[in-house]
């Protein structure tokens, strides 16, 4: 099944260069049928990943130990749901997840554009492989999924990571790499455009859907990631500026830029510079993010670890990206001047631009400052951390001036608005905007940062409502039906509107619970049977530590009473679970009490059996849950915009209507699933510490050689083996061995070169490492120079076939043809 | 349009300004040095009284924890195993569950005369992969 797998991968390789070469080629010379061949191979390499995908999840299911990222994730015991969802539980998997997706995801829209956009298509279908074949030879090169031991194959699995066996673990990840991948379909129709010189606004219509659905998904995928951080880690929080959060949120700033701007271009032909570069950026963020976390360039917590090569390869592919880009976009600027010019700064094409301004230039910060580390070290060699309140001080402005623009740009008129008009407009937002920070202050609200978030909340709420209630009443006295009719009539005659006021009132809803934040307790207590502490207004009553095993796993349950100034709420039940096998890493679970006003919040870090004594950290989160409340209302409206659009024509390229109400749906069950709070922390394990250089220099250069782990790093191998293997390399260096003394001592002792991590730099070894890059670039060269032959030979044919037609043997045979043809048609006579 | 384009350029450049030295006022003070237990060791009284994240391991039986309370203090040390060369340090709160004798760990706080003071939830057990599962070293692998 293993090597189905690798070939499924090396054909989709194989195919995809096709796809490429046959798509530019066909572009070039206007055959048809070269580029319907292009489109057939680009559907072959979806059909084939997901037979890749079927093997693996099949290998996944029967416990396929032999191969070795099976075996890394999964184990016998494992859920049924949590063996599907280990494919994307580790690096290799990941990445072919990816491709999977990616596949699919381009030959939809391939499919749903086949008779539009003709010109764009083979350029589409040529960059969406040649980003497949990237990630393809990430795997096939460096991180093959479906590697094998070579000697013995493990009876049993080592098992995912408990900490992933969890449902928002499940679906998080999915949801984020739709949203990452289907931010390729923008930039591959963009990039088309550039190439072909079509940039007309058809492309931006072809991915304006694509983009809000990715959108979707990828800000999806974020509160789920928020979801699982509050009730599973068991921090107290939600969002922690972690790099694997910002990674995500990167493109999501630039995403939601782009669609912002992108209503600019196709109302006032403005912008067309800056659409593209957007959906350029948006996209370059996608893969600088998966490089970020895959590469171990960025410390982490939840990286994958560090990995060089993977490193080297994904930054070759990003200058690629970069320079082909704005190559184009530099050399395309002639075509892409703007039609018109702003007219005045009280405008709503104004206020876009502000508001792309601010959200790029978030997008820039927290890519400055999640890098901030990796780049004093580079450039002072001394490493400087900057933690979350540095974030928060930054962002916690730009998101209010966001928050501002949200009320105000839509209120704006296109190109100038009036006095009167701005009157007309504001006056009742600015005055409830006025009044609630005043209100807010008599109750001890302070303006900043809170009473000021909560004014500009009630500001834009107000500016919201305005919107539809005067939409509605113009309605109501144009058709004459009742209220209620005439609103849902407004929103379904012009969805994309109101869909967007709808996604607005969302974040209004999640600003005000992020604002919950400035009110947050956060205590910290020991607590001895029948003691009670006070916390903010509740008051927690230790009743004592229970021990409860239901054979698959240890239950440790602290017993809590809970009380609300004085008066009894109920049990409170926080809990560690000591999973069979993993009891290295105790699973934490959370009591979540909560309310619309606040959640109560207890974990139970410790505990004392003898004395039934607990610690408890206690956090009053208040507002917390109107942040996935709003997310709900956020993707309601998205999924309205979403909604086939007859009445303005926007049609085109469009997703069918039924896939929008069966996501709404999709959405809500997800929304809905059981919280299952657990919480790992990662097992203790003896930490490698070289002693010196050297041998951390050693440490990466030498592989394990116990037969059984593969190729694995002797620093990085964790079995018995490599531990003795590290002892023995610390003896050889104290002995004062040079480096080279270590490696050949080393090749002489297996009797070849196979304990070195690479091979050995020198003459024939040189070649062998340089190979799969050769291979790489050898087979990109080929592709591209068959693709511009082939364009060529067409033209050289053309050429060579017009001046010489009557060559005397095709002639003779025409004519024997001819007279063949007339017999028989005589004889029908 | 030279006029246009002095007006873009001169905003760009006052925006760029701005934030450019916004950005260097709060970095100041809201960065903070990460060293490892060996280099601070070299010269702790230079790194009195800084920001500091200090990565090391915990010293093998260092923890004491103040009876009925949750004050801890232990020592911290460059190498596992080196009980000579170390920091001692103070913290008041609640610890990760891996912390423990000859835990990798990370902690935020200042450096005093009297030890490091690690400031309220600023004891993290470093994990180099969450996502991969690690063994115990001396397990049996695979």
């Amino acid at each position: 099944m293993a090597s189905l797998g690798t070939f499924t991968l090396l054909a989709a390789f194989v195919i995809s260069a096709y796809a490429a070469a046959a798509a530019i080629a066909g572009a070039r010379r206007a055959s048809r049928s070269l580029v319907d061949s292009a489109v057939g191979a680009f559907y072959l390499v979806a059909a084939l990943l997901t037979v890749g995908t079927a093997v693996i999840i099949h290998a996944f299911v029967t416990d396929e130990y032999s191969i070795k990222y099976v075996q890394h994730y999964s184990d016998s015991v494992q859920p049924f749901i949590y063996k599907l969802t280990s494919y994307w539980g580790g690096l290799d998997g990941s990445i072919m997840f990816w491709v999977f997706l990616l596949a699919v995801f381009g030959s939809t829209a391939v499919y749903v554009n086949r008779e539009r956009h003709r010109e764009l298509m083979p350029y589409v279908v040529a960059i969406i492989s040649v980003v497949q074949m990237f990630f393809l030879f990430l795997m096939v090169i460096h991180k093959n999924p479906f590697e094998t031991f070579l000697v013995t194959a493990p009876a049993e699995g080592r098992g995912l990571n408990p900490l992933l066996q969890n449902a928002y673990m499940a679906i998080h990840p999915p949801a984020l790499y739709i949203g990452f991948v289907g931010m390729t379909i923008p930039y591959a129709f963009g990039l088309a455009a550039l190439i072909t010189g079509h940039l007309d606004d058809s492309w931006l219509r072809a991915v304006r859907r694509w983009t809000m659905v990715s959108w979707l998904f990828l800000s999806f995928g974020l509160t789920l990631g928020m979801i699982w951080a509050y009730e599973v880690l068991g921090w107290g929080g939600y969002w922690g500026w972690d790099p694997v959060e910002n990674a995500g949120l990167l493109p999501w700033l630039t995403a939601t830029a782009f669609l912002h701007s992108v209503m600019v271009q196709e109302r006032r032909g403005m912008l067309r510079v800056w659409n593209v570069t957007l959906v350029i950026v948006t996209f370059f963020l996608t893969i600088f993010g998966t490089f970020m976390t895959r590469s171990g360039v960025v410390q982490s917590v939840h990286a994958f670890g560090e990995d060089r090569q993977l490193a080297w390869m994904f930054t070759g592919f990003m200058v690629v990206i970069l320079t082909v880009s704005f190559g184009y976009v530099i050399y395309r600027l002639p075509l892409l001047r703007s039609r018109h010019e702003l007219d005045s700064w009280v405008s709503r094409e104004a206020a876009f631009l502000a508001n792309n301004w601010i959200l790029l230039f978030a997008a820039m910060f927290v890519l400055f400052a999640t890098m901030f580390p990796t780049i004093s070290e580079a450039l002072t060699g001394e490493r400087l951390t900057v933690g979350p309140p540095f974030f928060n001080k930054w962002m916690l402005p730009i998101g209010l001036a966001l928050l501002f623009l949200t009320g105000v740009g839509p209120l704006l008129a296109w190109r100038k608005s009036t006095v009167i008009n701005l009157r007309e407009q504001f006056l009742w937002a600015t005055i409830v905007g006025v009044v609630t920070p005043v209100a807010l202050s008599f109750a001890g609200i302070p303006f900043w940062p809170a009473g000021l978030s909560f004014a500009l909340c009630a500001f834009v709420c107000v500016t919201i409502i305005q919107e539809f209630v005067r939409g509605a009443a113009v309605r109501k006295q144009g058709t004459g039906t009742d209220y209620l009719t005439a609103m849902v009539g407004l929103v379904a005659r012009s969805k994309r509107r109101y869909g967007g006021y709808t996604v607005h009132l969302g974040i209004v809803l999640m600003f005000f619970g992020f604002t919950g934040e400035a009110f947050k307790v956060d205590e910290q207590m020991l607590l001895q049977p029948g003691q009670q502490a006070r916390v903010g207004r509740y008051a927690i009553r230790n009743d004592g530590v229970r021990v409860t095993d239901d054979g698959q796993k240890q239950m440790i349950t602290g017993h809590l009473t809970v009380f609300h100034d004085g008066k009894e709420l109920g049990k409170a039940y926080p809990g560690k679970w000591l999973y069979r096998r993993h009891e290295q890493e105790p699973v934490s679970r959370v009591a979540i009490r909560r309310s619309a006003a606040e959640d109560l919040y207890i974990v139970m870090p410790g505990f004392e059996l003898q004395d039934q004594s607990v610690s408890l950290q206690v956090v009053i989160n208040p507002l917390v849950d109107w942040i996935w409340v709003g997310f709900g209302i956020m993707a309601l409206g998205t999924m309205i915009a979403l909604l086939p659009e007859q009445v303005l024509g926007f049609a085109a390229a469009k997703l069918p209507a039924p896939s929008s109400i069966g996501m709404l749906l999709l959405m809500l069950v997800l929304m809905g699933a059981p919280a299952r709070a657990q919480h790992v922390v990662d097992p203790a394990f003896t930490p490698v510490v070289p002693k010196s250089a050297l041998e951390k220099d050693l440490y990466k250069s030498l592989i394990c050689m116990c037969g059984t782990c593969g190729r694995q790093l002797v620093g990085e191998c964790t079995c018995g083996y490599a531990a003795d293997m590290r002892a023995e390399i610390g003896n050889l260096v104290k002995m004062g061995l040079t480096r080279d003394q270590v490696l050949q001592y080393y090749i002489k002792k297996y009797g070849s070169q196979e304990p070195l991590a690479m091979p050995v730099d020198k003459g024939f070894n040189r070649l062998a490492w340089l190979l799969p890059y050769v291979l790489g670039a050898g087979g990109l060269l080929l592709i591209g120079g068959a693709a511009i032959k082939w364009s060529r030979h067409s033209t050289a044919t053309a050429a060579t076939a017009a001046p010489a037609p009557a060559a005397p043997s095709t002639e003779a045979a025409d004519k024997e043809l001819e007279a063949r043809l007339d017999d028989e048609l005589r004889d029908l006579d | 349009m030279p006029n246009k384009a002095v007006k873009i350029g001169l905003t760009v450049v006052v925006l760029a300004g701005a934030l450019a030295g916004l950005l260097r006022a709060t970095l100041r003070d809201g960065t903070e040095y990460y060293k490892h237990v060996d280099e601070v060791l070299v010269n702790p009284v230079d790194w009195q009284g800084k920001n500091l994240q200090l990565h090391g391991y915990v010293v093998r039986d260092s923890i004491l924890r103040k009876r009925d309370s949750l004050e801890y203090r232990f020592k911290v040390t460059g190498k596992v195993g080196d009980d000579a060369r170390v920091v001692l340090a103070h913290y008041t709160g609640i610890v990760p569950d891996t912390f423990s004798d000859d835990a990798e760990v990370v902690l935020k706080g200042r450096l005093e005369p009297d030890g490091f003071h690690v400031s309220p939830n600023g004891v993290m057990a470093k994990c180099p992969s969450k996502y991969e599962a690690k063994k115990t070293a001396g397990a049996p692998d695979n």
